[in-house]
């Protein structure tokens, strides 16, 4: 393979869909289990975001991290530092993070209306 | 050495998410230089693609007529993932080969179950040796079926042979739903066979027999 030449190949452009300001709302079951998560300590944010695969070729992707060098918007929700890529915005404008309670299939869900269609575990959506 | 040059793309992959972005979108485990296949929502192929781990980048190499829509999909998915991709088929060409052929400097070669791909810069001088006809019958002759043939956007998987490239426990991606389900239940539907002569269902067609894509009880 002709990798001497790989590097002046231009890089094919991505689709860059808008970035728009996201407006998350996050339910007072889910602040509650943030709390117990976080503790006192607010360096700490919540990132929200989305990368491809799943079922239906989008994930939702919930880490807590102390700092990204991903692209990100910062809101702040009940005391909590949330963070938003940038290039998922789109994606998220709207959503609301939940926390459900049971057994199997419990913990934090996304409730989004952007999405047209959803797979059974509710981890992935297009 | 049976050599025959296929009219592929050469797509270079870089970023530290490569192989977690292609194995999240395709039906093989991606863990290093592999074969897979990319499905779309109803588990129809995209196209099935040569993974191959070059250095740090990864080279997907697959079906040219196909290129578009693969880069459609892949496009809009990358969102904060650290991919940057290339195209950079202009500047090789791909062979198979179905004999072992050698590693040199280079040329990248790869062994499938198809055969060895072979992706050479154009400075490099190989030469085919089968006409499309040979390429052909010794493909009808194997069972090894071929984008733009037996592989096309208008079957799943398990229509065209392509079952050992559906990984049975990966997880999650495009179609996987769609494909379990068709396995579990063991309702795969159609099958590639090969068959004598030339039926009028005949796909590709050798000197004695053809593959066609049957119902097969």
């Amino acid at each position: 393979m002709d990798c001497g030449t790989c590097e002046t190949a231009p890089a094919i452009e991505v689709i860059k869909p808008k970035v728009v300001d996201a407006n998350l709302t996050i339910t007072d079951k889910a602040i509650d289990m943030l709390t117990e998560a976080f503790g006192d300590d607010r360096s700490h944010a919540l990132l929200v975001g989305v990368l491809s695969g799943g079922c239906s070729g989008y994930m939702y992707d919930l880490q807590i991290v102390e700092n990204t060098d991903i692209d990100c918007q910062e809101l702040v929700i009940s005391g909590f530092r949330v963070l938003v890529p940038n290039a998922s915005s789109h994606l998220l404008d709207g959503i609301e993070v939940d926390y459900v309670d049971r057994l199997m299939g419990g913990g934090f869900k996304i409730n989004n209306p952007n999405a047209s269609s959803s797979c059974g575990c509710g981890e992935s959506f297009a | 050495m049976r050599v025959y040059q296929l009219d592929s793309y050469v797509l270079l992959l870089s970023g530290r998410d490569c192989l977690q972005f292609l194995d999240g979108l395709s039906t093989n485990k991606v863990n290093g230089t592999c074969t897979t296949v990319f499905t779309n929502t109803n588990a129809k192929i995209i196209d099935m693609v040569e993974v191959i781990i070059v250095g740090e980048n990864v080279a997907l190499v697959g079906h040219n007529p196909y290129k578009n829509n693969l880069l459609n999909h892949l496009n809009s998915r990358i969102l904060q993932q650290d991919v940057v991709m290339r195209d950079i088929s202009e500047f090789n060409k791909v062979y198979i080969s179905f004999d072992k052929y050698p590693q040199s400097n280079n040329i990248t070669v790869v062994n499938t179950f198809r055969g060895w791909i072979i992706v050479a810069p154009n400075s490099e001088d190989i030469t085919s040796t089968l006409t499309k006809d040979e390429f052909n019958n010794y493909r009808v002759e194997q069972l090894i079926p071929h984008q733009g043939f037996e592989i096309t956007p208008l079957v799943h998987p398990f229509n065209c042979g392509l079952d050992e490239l559906v990984h049975e426990a990966k997880g999650c991606y495009i179609g996987q739903e769609i494909l379990t389900r068709m396995r579990s239940r063991n309702k795969m539907g159609k099958s590639l066979i090969r068959v004598d002569g030339e039926p009028d269902d005949a796909i590709t067609c050798g000197k004695t027999h053809s593959l066609v894509i049957r119902k097969v009880d």
